[in-house]
């Protein structure tokens, strides 16, 4: 029983953490305190996992205050296997960052940017966990705002330059999703999202132009923030200027907290059902090839790998909408999925680029011959573009392979040219950068093997996430059995 | 566990090469017994598990209904991995001394020794899902020894290599979701996977057939999707000789056949006549790539061509769907194998002696070498198909096939192509034989021993093969009789 408390409890850790760091002189002991409170958090919910294997899912009330008037979590099998992707990542992250983050932040702010990680997770699982709207917009505000901050965290100009631009669109979207609330407030007069969700089948008829407009504003509005294709402007100069863990933190989770919101709203507020009347979900899938396509094609022109990086999470979170616009159980299954293994995969590409760049430029010719002087954190790169790519086994192939499986169920046979297509795409910008690194006289002349090798210990954290991708892989039956039970 | 005798060929060059490169030999003469006893061994395996009567398969792991590692060992795969493992032994000797004078062995051996290990993976896949997985780690595993001189030029071979291989895997893939969606099931099973034929739309078959065709075909240099094949001729000339002539666009075939008569069935192809579109492009491989050898000045890409077309027979074989063009189509592929090994070891020979890489260099180089012009010579005699060589053999039985099938023009394409040939072999035999200057006895500058052997034993295989057929042929014919 105890275990029904450990969601929350996850978040007022890290919340109360994170009050304490400013308090704290010593850096060595706020590094210590958001390393464990972190991996407290992924203690606390693997033995939720344990629980809910059991005991199945649950609604927890805040305060023991019941819905409608209360807040609720609700905590199903899908909701925990996010929550410990997500905390898991982050520590694996906070702990990568303690080598790296003396050399890319001021040494004054070292202190807020472990703050801000704290209260971003929290708040990003907040998003995951609650089962309320009004408190899922809060949390989403606490999240931009502390996604901002590690961007900005750098102090230089086109830090600043590209968190106004993010910011302002970020706030753009949440004022969206608010007005979303609004009108589906008018409606039903509920917040709660089971409520909302009963009150509807009962009167959607009635309002199908507001149940329009609200679901719209939702799309749009969290389609800013998960970067969904036309809306993705901001993504670029955000990830590609921050420090490489804040990049790595926002591509593999912020955007995908944002995006399983929309699951969330459209399964659990909307229903299915009322979804598919509408003209929602053809947009999701269109929109989504759309960036499918073309966040690999602007990722081929970029010259900076950073970019290259960033936009390629344009593509693959296009694939993501995609898979909820097609509409049936399968799609959204395999959204789910492929948001854990692309989490995973672009969190450790993140990290290798990261060190890569350390030691070199942030160009992608700067990285010429590097597999000489760094063949470890090449090969951990190489691994997650593989899975990018889909070769078979990495998770990247079993999510492509279900999405066209989807494609055939659904009859939209003409969109497996898409994923095709697209899995070509990225492997034309991500090979190039393996094979100039490993291969090639003028790449490899005058480097010293090894030379820029980092040690195993700061290495150790990418490994596992690397053996994350494909642990992820092997065992991606039994993981998208779990999610399919718990969708339905 | 029987079957775990299975993984011994496909994983034991896999972890020696892996060994390979952590191992620091003492001497090169160590290195060399290394590589020959890791290639010998692996023979031996793929022997041992080809003596076994009794049909032998094993489950690697299975995590899905679709992802599942399967090896399976039939006849057809015996017939491949032994062909492979094979042309391995004589390479490697080859290759030892050729590579002496270019640089990075290691690195070349690493790869090379991997790659057997995937193309006997290739010959024992048991479904379509595993062989595509080996098809592109074969990729993978090329990729570096055709990049081996680190030029620029390599390098952009080395893409379009890539480009080509990763769209041909991307049709394979979409024909393979295609297929799982209609069968749910990719074994391999002689007279295919397909039981329930009316419950399918017919033409959607047509289309997947096509598909994973085309897909495979990129491999086999099918036309259009050939020019790879010539580019990655600035590989050194062990791995041009092996990889483009043999393991690799080989494994395409082997592929196009395990679609065809295993996942197909010959039934349904011939229902669905997709025999019919795909010969359209078969012919114009072997016109086209005879035409185009025709003028080309680089030996290795006048061969490289010349595969193209020879490739071109193998699956106009397959396409015929009859026993007797099956039999041929196999025999070649056994055929073609030895022939295109001989002459790239010449011409690898050749270029390794005197530097020399053009038709209009090697004037009287015959009289120079001529223990390697004359085993040239008989190659490129069995190349055009005339007897006593094996190529006769092969191209008998194509053509028998082609009239046992009423298409009397596909016959005439083999004549046409094989005056084509004649073509554009000859004029380097001639060159070589009958122009220049008279050469004394002490200037001959015949390769070293170890380059020289296997030309001289793989010529008599030739011979042998042209002079009694039958050993391979009865094989061959009982691997046809259970699929036709």
């Amino acid at each position: 029983m105890i275990a029904r408390n450990f969601p929350l409890l996850t978040i007022m850790i890290l919340l109360i953490c994170s009050f304490i760091m400013p308090i704290v002189k010593e850096a060595k002991t706020f590094k210590k305190l958001s390393i464990i409170s972190m991996g407290a958090s992924v203690v606390l919910n693997i033995s939720t996992l344990i629980y809910i294997k059991y005991d199945g899912s649950f609604f927890y009330r805040v305060g023991h205050w019941d819905a409608p008037w209360g807040i609720e979590l609700h905590i199903g099998m899908i909701e925990i296997i996010i929550g410990i992707l997500f905390t898991l990542v982050a520590s694996l992250v906070i702990w990568y960052s303690f080598y790296s983050v003396d050399t890319e932040i001021p040494k004054e702010k070292i202190r807020f940017y472990y703050l801000l990680i704290n209260i971003l997770i929290a708040s990003l699982l907040g998003i995951v966990y609650s089962n309320d709207l009004f408190n899922s917009f809060v949390f989403i505000e606490v999240s931009t705002l502390a996604s901002c901050g590690i961007v900005v965290i750098k102090d230089k100009k086109e830090n600043i330059k590209a968190t106004l631009k993010y910011l302002i669109l970020s706030i753009l979207g949440s004022g969206l999703f608010l007005m979303g609330i609004a009108f589906i407030y008018s409606i039903t007069g509920n917040l709660n999202m089971t409520f909302i969700h009963n009150e509807l089948a009962e009167i959607y008829i009635k309002y199908q132009n507001t149940i329009l407009i609200s679901l719209a504003l939702f799309t749009v509005g969290l389609g800013v923030k998960s970067a969904m294709f036309p809306l993705h402007i901001w993504l670029p100069d955000a990830h590609s200027n921050a420090p490489s863990t804040s990049s790595a933190l926002l591509s593999a989770l912020v955007l995908k907290a944002f995006v399983f919101m929309l699951i969330k709203i459209l399964l659990r507020v909307f229903s299915l059902e009322i979804v598919i009347q509408y003209r929602v979900l053809d947009l999701l899938l269109i929109l989504g090839s759309i960036g499918m396509i073309f966040g690999s094609v602007l990722a081929i022109m970029q010259k900076n790998i950073k970019r290259v990086i960033a936009y390629s999470s344009v593509a693959q979170m296009g694939y993501i909408f995609y898979g909820i616009g097609l509409g049936n159980s399968l799609g959204l299954t395999i959204s789910i999925f492929h948001i854990i293994s692309h989490a995973l995969t672009k969190s450790t590409l993140f990290l290798a680029v990261g060190s890569m760049m350390e030691q070199t430029g942030k160009n992608l010719s700067d990285l010429k011959g590097i597999g000489k002087e760094m063949p470890v954190t090449l090969g951990i790169f190489t691994i997650g573009a593989f899975s990018m790519v889909g070769i078979p086994i990495l998770p990247g192939f079993i999510s492509k392979w279900y999405f066209a499986l989807a494609t055939i169920d659904a009859s939209k046979l003409i969109y497996l040219g898409v994923i095709l297509l697209s899995s070509l795409l990225n492997a034309v910008y991500y090979f190039p950068i393996i094979i100039n690194g490993y291969f090639g006289e003028e790449n490899l002349k005058g480097k010293v093997f090894m030379s820029k090798n980092k040690p195993v210990k700061e290495l150790l954290p990418v490994l596992i996430l690397t053996v994350g991708i494909i642990l992820v892989g092997i065992f991606n039956k039994g993981i998208i059995n779990a999610i399919n039970k718990s969708l339905i | 566990m029987r079957g775990i005798s299975i993984l011994f060929p496909l994983f034991f060059p896999i972890i020696t090469s892996l060994a390979f490169g952590t191992i620091k030999f003492k001497s090169k003469r160590a290195r060399n017994i290394y590589l020959t006893s890791t290639i010998i061994i692996n023979f031996l395996f793929v022997i041992n598990v080809s003596m076994t009567n009794a049909s032998i398969d094993f489950h690697l792991f299975k995590v899905n209904d679709f992802l599942d590692i399967y090896f399976k060992i039939d006849k057809i795969g015996i017939l491949f991995s032994l062909l492979a493992s094979c042309l391995w032994i004589f390479t490697t000797f080859y290759s030892i001394e050729y590579m002496s004078h270019e640089r990075k062995e290691k690195r070349f051996f690493i790869f090379f020794i991997l790659t057997l290990g995937i193309t006997v993976g290739i010959a024992f896949s048991g479904n379509l899902f595993t062989l595509y997985i080996f098809y592109e780690l074969l990729t993978l595993a090329t990729f570096p020894l055709v990049i081996h001189a680190g030029s620029r030029e390599a390098l952009e071979s080395g893409k379009k290599y890539l480009v080509y291989s990763f769209t041909g895997a991307t049709f394979v893939l979409l024909g393979m979701i295609l297929l799982f969606s209609i069968s749910n099931n990719m074994t391999f099973i002689e007279y295919g996977v397909l039981t329930d034929l009316n419950s399918i739309n017919q033409n959607l078959i047509l289309v997947i057939y096509m598909i994973l065709f085309l897909g495979f075909g990129v491999k086999a240099a099918l036309v259009p999707f050939h020019s790879w094949l010539p580019s990655a001729m600035v590989a050194p000339t062990p791995v041009s000789s092996l990889l483009h002539a043999v393991a690799v666009v080989k494994s395409g075939i082997f592929a196009i056949i395990r679609i065809t008569y295993f996942i197909f069935g010959s039934d349904v192809i011939n229902k669905v006549q997709g025999d019919f579109y795909i010969s359209f492009l078969v012919i114009t491989t072997i016109l086209l790539g005879s035409l185009l050898a025709l003028h080309q000045e680089n030996l290795k890409k006048r061969l490289a061509y010349s595969t193209v077309s020879q490739l071109g027979y193998i699956l106009l074989g397959l396409v015929m769907i009859n026993d007797n063009a099956l039999t041929g189509g196999l025999l070649h592929l056994v055929n073609h194998a030895v022939i295109k090994i001989i002459l790239f070891f010449c011409v690898g020979a050749i270029y390794f002696m005197t530097g020399k890489k053009t038709i209009s260099e090697i004037k009287g180089i015959g009289k120079q070498m001529p223990i390697t012009m004359g085993c040239f010579s008989i190659a490129a005699i069995s190349l055009i198909g005339i007897p006593p060589t094996n190529g006769f053999v092969s191209k008998w039985y194509l053509a028998i096939g082609g009239l046992r099938a009423d298409r009397v023009l596909f016959s005439v394409i083999l004549l046409l192509s094989a005056l084509l040939t004649a073509a554009y072999i000859l004029p380097i035999v001639i060159t070589a034989f009958f122009q220049g200057e008279k050469v004394a006895k002490e200037d001959h500058i015949e390769p070293p021993l170890r380059m020289l052997i296997p030309i001289i034993l793989l010529t008599g295989i030739v011979i042998a093969l042209g002079l009694f057929p039958n050993f391979v042929l009865n094989f061959i014919e009982s691997i046809t009789d259970s699929i036709v």
